[in-house]
């Protein structure tokens, strides 16, 4: 078993938009607003849970008084590790100063890797993703950019998270409609891992749920974070808020309702479960007021973002974060801009999981090229984001003596051993002209192409590793969700 | 004193509902003709209001505001624009499908045809088929309007449509849909007479389909 500390992790360097007086009050704020008003949660179990512990349930709604929040808080864990499926590797650790980037879920469409036009999301994309986020390095975690639309109905996530996870080692982000569906894809994760108790031990999936703005959380999303909390599954439970539409116009407005509605699923989770790791954050952006689109492309997501990771790390919460993507509908100078901005503002946040690198068309359709555009930028964010080393060996005085005044540094073994911590770039043009008119004249969407092409291709995933008894009780899964789907219509 | 229609298209512009609302019952109550107050007032407000948000001077919020002030007015005005016969918009029925939790685009479309004049039913989010095809009885409304934003529940609104035909009273009611993955061509498919892209589009494209 190998304990080495992956290169998709990093330490960053961190930025600060919030002073300690700012954090204090939207986390007064929050308390107040989980006090006072609460939140509806359609879940009668949940209710009970939640009124035998503190919380004051009245009808659907149920307050949490500040005492309820702070226990909840205090018994989070410092941090969860989560492992490749083969459980040879520690592949995240979920604890502050760990970023992992990675894609999205879920968009109907995707940008069809031959033709480059959007068409709806296929099962055979789900592989394709899997396969290209496993083999770029600055990908930290996966998702899929889709849902699938040519399986039945119904079961697009149980089919994507089987497909997904045979095909990259990476720790695989999955969604569910509803607790069977979930409770499919925990039995799929366990065949992975090789039996329950070696997935307790070793879990490989965090799972995506959503709770709705305002404050707010439905039958299915809370009843897929009480199945997590119960099974000690790392979850995320997360919304998605609009800016001036299902939350305040101001940014803090906006987080302290963001940051409300999760609560309810930490609370939940920490109750069931002391210790269990949940992820809160989500997208935090805003409606854009002339064309009612949600703007995944807007500054104010990259600063919400940050503001929000800031309050999380506050309260002693990971974040779950929003970046690479963009409100185009095709590979140009907008994605790249507007990617690069979200990147760099997760990057200096320390996020820890962050997400839609590759969403494109605000969310709409899936882009597998986009992903691979953002690790590029997602690599030069975190050389960035590692700050400037000093100390005696990178002062190098002495080498400066010794070369004095004129010479070169090309033969020194100071160079040797350090040149290679500078950033090589695999899409950036740095030829010379003569070079880049020789080589064809390409440009950055060419490379882009070109690269990810490549990759699938030629890019040798870990499937044909999966034992064959695994692949056959998967499928087994399968044949049986397929069953329950037929009986209940 | 009269009260002035030309202040009431102001107030409206300005987005001041309650004035709005109390400067109309003054003019019934003055024995104002109805048409007069929508034409002169209320409408000739609103037309001001689409005109600027077209030239990005007014955004979503604003227009919003000015068209629940639309809403405030009207609601007072219908009964008598309907004793008189007098021509006007008419009804919309609107919710999401059963499956689907997405409430603001659908809410924003609502809002939006309530400054048409439209008197608009929101029956809210996760609906069975059974719940569009009561109110389109209850109701009789000129529109409806369904929405859906996931794949998986799109199917949904063509088994409203199949539900009111089952029904026989898909005659008597203009389908309209839409949310974010809907596209044209879905609506085409399903039987659908209007498809909206979004709230200030679909608002003419439904004024054509009604006046036609
Ligand atoms: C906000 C949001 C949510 C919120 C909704 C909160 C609320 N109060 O409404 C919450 C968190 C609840 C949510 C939940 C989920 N969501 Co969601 N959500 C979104 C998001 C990000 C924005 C939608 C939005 O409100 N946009 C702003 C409004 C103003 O625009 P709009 O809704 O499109 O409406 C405009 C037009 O479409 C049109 N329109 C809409 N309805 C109608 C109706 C008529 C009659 C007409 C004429 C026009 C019209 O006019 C509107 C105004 O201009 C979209 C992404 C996107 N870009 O659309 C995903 C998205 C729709 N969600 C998605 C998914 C997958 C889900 C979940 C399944 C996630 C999960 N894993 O749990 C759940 C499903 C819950 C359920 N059962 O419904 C996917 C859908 C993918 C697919 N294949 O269909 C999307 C595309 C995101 C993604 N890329 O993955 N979501």
């Amino acid at each position: 078993m190998t304990f080495r500390t992956n290169y998709t992790v990093n330490k960053t360097t961190r930025f600060r938009l919030l002073s300690e007086d700012q954090k204090a009050r939207i986390f007064r704020g929050v308390i107040k607003t989980l006090n006072d008003t609460g939140a509806n949660v359609h879940h009668e179990e949940v209710r009970d849970i939640l009124g035998k512990n503190g919380c004051k349930v009245d009808g659907k709604r149920v307050r949490i008084p500040p005492e309820v929040v702070l226990d909840a808080l205090a018994s989070l864990p410092p941090t969860t590790t989560l492992y490749s499926w083969d459980g040879d590797e520690e592949m995240c650790y979920v604890e502050p100063g760990r970023s992992y980037f990675g894609p999205g879920p879920t968009p109907p469409n995707f940008n069809d890797p031959d033709t480059l036009e959007r068409r709806p999301y296929l099962r055979k994309d789900a592989t394709t993703v899997a396969r290209v986020c496993d083999a770029l390095p600055n990908i930290g975690y996966v998702q899929s950019l889709g849902s699938i639309s040519d399986v039945t109905n119904g079961l697009a996530d149980v089919y994507e998270f089987a497909d997904m996870i045979q095909n990259t080692r990476k720790i695989i982000m999955n969604w569910a409609f509803s607790v069977e569906n979930l409770a499919d894809e925990h039995r799929i994760g366990i065949v992975m891992a090789g039996g329950e108790e070696a997935f307790s031990r070793r879990p490989n999936f965090i799972h995506y749920s959503e709770p709705i703005s305002p404050l707010t959380s439905d039958f299915d999303a809370i009843g897929k974070c009480l199945y997590c909390a119960k099974h000690r599954i790392p979850q995320v439970y997360t919304p998605c808020c609009i800016g001036g539409a299902t939350v305040p116009a101001t940014h803090a407005g906006q987080i302290i309702v963001a940051m409300s509605e999760s609560m309810v699923g930490v609370v939940l989770s920490q109750i069931v479960n002391p210790g269990t790791c949940i992820i809160i954050g989500g997208v935090q952006s805003i409606l854009d007021m002339r064309r009612t689109i949600y703007s995944y492309g807007a500054p104010e997501l990259g600063i919400m973002s940050a503001a929000f990771t800031e309050m999380l790390n506050y309260v002693g919460l990971p974040m779950y974060s929003t970046s690479g993507c963009t409100d185009t509908k095709k590979m140009e100078l907008q994605s790249g801009i507007e990617a690069a901005f979200s990147i760099h503002m997760a990057m200096l946040s320390g996020a820890n999981f962050v997400h839609d690198n590759g969403y494109t068309e605000s969310g709409i359709t899936g882009d597998i090229f986009q992903t691979v555009m953002d690790d590029e930028i997602i690599g030069m964010s975190r050389l960035i984001g590692g700050g400037v080393e000093v100390n005696e060996e990178t002062l190098a005085v002495e080498e400066i003596c010794n070369v004095g005044p004129g010479g070169h540094y090309l033969y020194e073994d100071h160079t040797m051993k350090w040149f290679r911590h500078h950033w090589q770039p695999t899409l950036m043009d740095r030829n010379s002209y003569e070079d880049w008119d020789a080589q064809g004249r390409l440009t950055m969407k060419d490379r882009i192409v070109n690269k990810t092409r490549d990759i699938i291709e030629n890019y040798e995933g870990p499937a044909s590793r999966v034992p064959e008894e695994a692949r056959k009780d998967l499928q087994k899964i399968l044949d049986a969700a397929e069953d329950r789907v037929r009986s209940q219509s | 004193m009269a009260v002035d229609l030309g202040q009431m298209a102001e107030l409206l512009i300005a987005g001041k509902v309650d004035e709005v609302e109390k400067m109309t019952g003054q003019a019934i109550e003055e024995g104002m003709d109805p048409s007069d107050i929508l034409q002169k007032g209320l409408i000739a407000g609103m037309d001001v209001v689409g005109q600027r948000f077209k030239a990005c001077d007014m955004f979503i919020p604003e227009v919003l505001r000015s068209a629940k002030a639309m809403g405030a007015g009207m609601k007072q005005l219908r009964p008598m624009l309907v004793a008189s016969g007098a021509k006007m918009a008419g009804t919309m029925v609107i919710g999401t499908v059963k499956g689907d939790l997405h409430d603001i685009g659908k809410n924003l479309v609502g809002m939006m045809f309530e400054g048409a004049g439209f008197q608009v039913v929101n029956l809210g989010i996760d609906l069975e088929s059974q719940v569009f095809v009561d109110a389109v009885k209850e109701h009789k409304p000129e529109l409806l309007g369904m929405s859906a934003l996931l794949t998986t529940t799109m199917p949904k609104m063509g088994e409203v449509i199949n539900a009111l035909k089952e029904a026989g009273i898909r005659d008597q009611v203009k389908v309209m849909v839409g949310g974010a993955p809907v596209t044209e061509e879905f609506a085409k498919e399903i039987g659908a007479d209007i498809y909206g892209a979004n709230a200030a589009s679909s608002v003419d494209k439904a004024k054509a389909v009604l006046n036609a």
